[in-house]
């Protein structure tokens, strides 16, 4: 095992319904390691396997087999504190605004501190500092009822709820799936400050390249549940090769920069980033100027 | 509320039919507080959402599917038998309906409380006369489940229709209320 | 807690289906459950030994002329074995205080056993495997679409006393099509929830209202989520212009044949023989 490994995944298999006409593989054979404070993506085709993976990583689904470590604990040992493993790694779902079930806000941030029997003081001060990291008002919301906000609003109470359980680990199944541009970016925005200022792991799951491109520091593409490449956003998007003969679509500016060096431009594709796919375009006008 | 079926009608009573019958084919119908039984169902509280709802109709029918499902997935004798499964369930939505009309001018709240209470006593009442009736099990034996599975339900009913009800119609939004963590420290 | 524990839709089996294009799958499905009706109704009612044994008799006949294996039938029957037991041995042990009658074979303090209990004990047995075979083969060979169908087609002289058949049949259909999709969501909330420290069945257990409030986290989303799809839906039958109660075209006509009056016709007769024919036990 790798020293600085918070999480780490090794040969998983997943099997629903074994040993049914209806057996369907889901994960076959998994590796995975993400070091403290990453921020890494999870990226693959509906059916690849990444919700049935990250439910392995706060113990909601047990190794068949394989192994899953977090922070050097085996999550197939029998006597595992699954409650300390569920504080530890915080796991947000598609949709989770779908969860939020007490009539106001504070109430339901305080849901899991209250639950884990924290003294009110604690809890109030989480619920607090949860809110203020996802960008809403403390003072101003915490006595609201939970049906009259926005769709954007109601997710980042969502994703308050679990940051206040203060999990080390951040898991997030499509953080921005079906949300306005606007709200996708604030979220976006608020997740990469959890990443950088609260020192917080994050692992996300997503189907959209230009938030991976925006947010992630390291990608796991799956397929069939395998690995199929990981690396780095430039190794990756840089790869058009691979991503095309998988259906992965690339960011818009890798997409630009692969037909520009197509036509014959000398550019960089591993310049993903938008300033230095800028960078590239510029310097390919530079002889048109002079 | 306006007579006759609306579209929201037959939707609201097919939806509210589907949980009748998840929560009977799953674990999350029963809620583990003491009863005879060791715990208490909720299967019936759809119905009486129903009926307060969208009215006595939609209430019978979501006590007709709840009804039918218990029935074809008894797996006890006394609910394999369609004149206690069935027939006692199609009245749920409708006592819980009129008990809900008739205090409704009194206070909102009191009237949609009262229509859980009134719609699972029901349930039990009348699964049980019938279960004497077919012969099951003795009037004794009747009464003391009515007492000891009926009024546990009941309460566990009122409370669960009350939240239910209350986030639907938008009751609460009185500004009052704060929330459990708002208190001075 | 282990993850199977949560794994709830795919254990769900209400709609199970087995198609083996036996005679009776293919019966008309109004046939089948008038016929099934008539023979619950006969079954529930016979409280005969010899009744009940020809009425099982009959119903494993049924697994084999469906070609559907009985241990699909006997998968029902087994989770019930301890209730028919502790039922028995209640019954046994109560009944007879209250109601007399039959002869007086066991009279030992608390124990009073006559051979009216007696026979309440295997009849009831005797009944609930009969009905539950017959269940089985009923959803085995026919389809939840024929069923609902079949529902619609059966009910439609009650329309002439002003009975809305059509949306009646629509409800059922609603109310099926959505168990799967309400159950993922369900699966999701338990999951979502348990991800935030939710515990169940936490608290003394003499705590009614604390423990109904134990199961907010999932019932409320779950009502909620409910909601929400019957607006959407609401909304999508309103845009495509249903109007309840309208006139409507159908495109799946049943056309009942020989064989499927000979089936409701030897049902019909099944059920008088044990209605009316006085058994000798």
């Amino acid at each position: 095992m790798s020293e600085s490994a918070i999480l780490e995944v090794n040969n998983l298999y997943h099997t629903y319904m074994e040993k049914t006409p209806l057996e369907y593989k889901a994960l076959a054979g998994i590796n995975l390691q993400v070091k403290k404070g990453e921020c890494v993506a999870v990226i693959g085709h509906t059916g690849s396997g990444k919700s049935t993976l990250i439910q392995h990583f706060n113990g909601l689904m047990r190794p068949q087999r394989g192994e899953v470590l977090v922070d050097g604990q085996n999550l197939s040992d029998p006597k595992l504190d699954v409650k300390a493993l569920r504080r530890k790694v915080g796991l947000v779902f598609q949709n989770p605004e779908d969860q939020i079930f007490e009539k106001l806000i504070g109430d339901d941030i305080a849901y899991g501190p209250l639950k884990m029997g924290l003294p009110l003081k604690e809890v109030r001060d989480r619920v607090k500092w949860a809110m203020e990291l996802v960008g809403l008002s403390f003072e101003e919301l915490k006595d609201r009822v939970t049906y009259a906000l926005s769709g954007g609003q109601k997710r980042k109470v969502a994703l308050a709820g679990v940051l206040a359980l203060k999990p080390e680990i951040l898991v997030l199944d499509e953080p921005t799936a079906g949300l306005d541009p606007f709200s996708r970016q604030e979220l976006l925005d608020r997740i990469a400050l959890l990443n950088k200022q609260e020192k917080m792991t994050v692992i996300f799951v997503s189907h959209n390249m230009e938030e991976v491109a925006y947010l992630a520091q390291r990608i796991y593409v799956l397929a069939d549940g395998k690995n199929l490449i990981d690396g780095t956003p430039r190794e990756i998007f840089g790869n058009t090769e691979i991503l095309r003969r998988h259906h992965i679509a690339a960011p818009q500016t890798v997409e630009i920069l692969a037909h520009l060096k197509q036509r014959g431009y000398s550019v960089d594709l591993k310049a993903f980033e938008r300033e230095s796919a800028a960078k590239e375009i510029v310097s390919i006008l530079q002889p048109f100027r002079r | 509320m306006e007579r006759g079926l609306t579209t929201r009608k037959i939707v609201i009573a097919g939806v509210l039919g589907a949980v009748a019958i998840l929560l009977g084919v799953t674990r999350l119908g029963f809620i583990p507080v003491p009863t005879a039984a060791g715990n208490a169902t909720i299967m019936h509280v759809p119905a009486i959402i129903g009926g307060v709802m969208q009215g006595p109709f939609v209430g019978l029918v979501i006590g007709l599917i709840f009804g039918v499902s218990s029935f074809l997935d008894a797996t006890i004798p006394l609910f394999k038998d369609p004149l206690v499964a069935i027939l006692p369930r199609l009245f749920i939505g409708v006592t819980a309906y009129f008990s809900y009309l008739s205090l409704k001018r009194v206070n909102e709240y009191a009237a949609i409380g009262v229509a859980g209470f009134i719609g699972a006593f029901t349930n039990t009442l009348l699964v049980l006369i019938m279960a004497v009736v077919r012969g099951y099990i003795a009037p004794g034996v009747a009464v003391t489940i009515a007492v000891t599975n009926g009024i546990p339900e009941a309460i566990v009913s009122v409370i669960i229709t009350l939240a239910v009800v209350v986030a639907w119609k938008r009751l609460d939004h009185s500004g009052n209320k704060k929330s459990k963590i708002s208190g001075e420290m | 807690m282990a993850g199977f524990e949560f794994e709830l839709s795919r254990n769900i089996t209400i709609g199970q289906y087995l198609p083996t294009g036996s005679l009776v799958h293919r019966l008309d499905p109004r046939v089948k459950l008038l016929s099934f009706t008539i023979l619950v109704i006969a079954m529930a009612i016979c409280d005969t030994y010899v009744g009940n044994i020809i009425a099982l008799a009959f119903a494993i006949c049924l697994f084999y002329i469906s070609r559907i294996p009985i241990s699909y039938g006997l998968s029902g029957v087994k989770p019930a074995i301890p209730f028919i037991l502790i039922l028995a041995v209640l019954q046994l042990m109560f009944y007879n205080k209250v109601a007399s009658g039959g002869t007086v074979l066991v009279d030992h303090g608390f124990i009073l056993i006559t051979s009216d209990s007696i026979r309440l004990v295997i009849v009831s047995a005797l009944r609930f495997i009969e009905i539950i075979f017959l269940s089985s083969v009923l959803t085995l060979s026919t389809s939840t679409t024929q069923i609902t169908h079949g529902i619609e087609s059966l009910l439609r002289p009650l329309k002439y006393v002003k009975f809305p058949v059509h949306e009646f049949a629509l409800i059922i259909t609603i109310a099926i099509r959505f168990v799967p999709t309400f159950a993922m969501e369900m699966e999701k909330m338990m999951k979502a929830q348990a991800s935030r420290g939710a515990e169940f069945g936490t608290g003394a257990w003499w705590r009614i209202i604390q423990r109904t409030k134990d199961v907010f986290p999932i019932i409320i989303p779950l009502f909620n989520v409910a909601m929400a799809r019957a607006e959407d839906l609401v909304l999508a039958m309103e845009a495509r212009c249903y109007t309840p109660g309208n006139e409507r075209s159908i495109y799946t006509k049943y056309k009942a044949q020989n064989k499927d009056y000979i089936a409701i016709l030897f049902c019909i007769l099944f059920a008088s023989l044990l209605l009316l024919f006085p058994f000798p036990y």
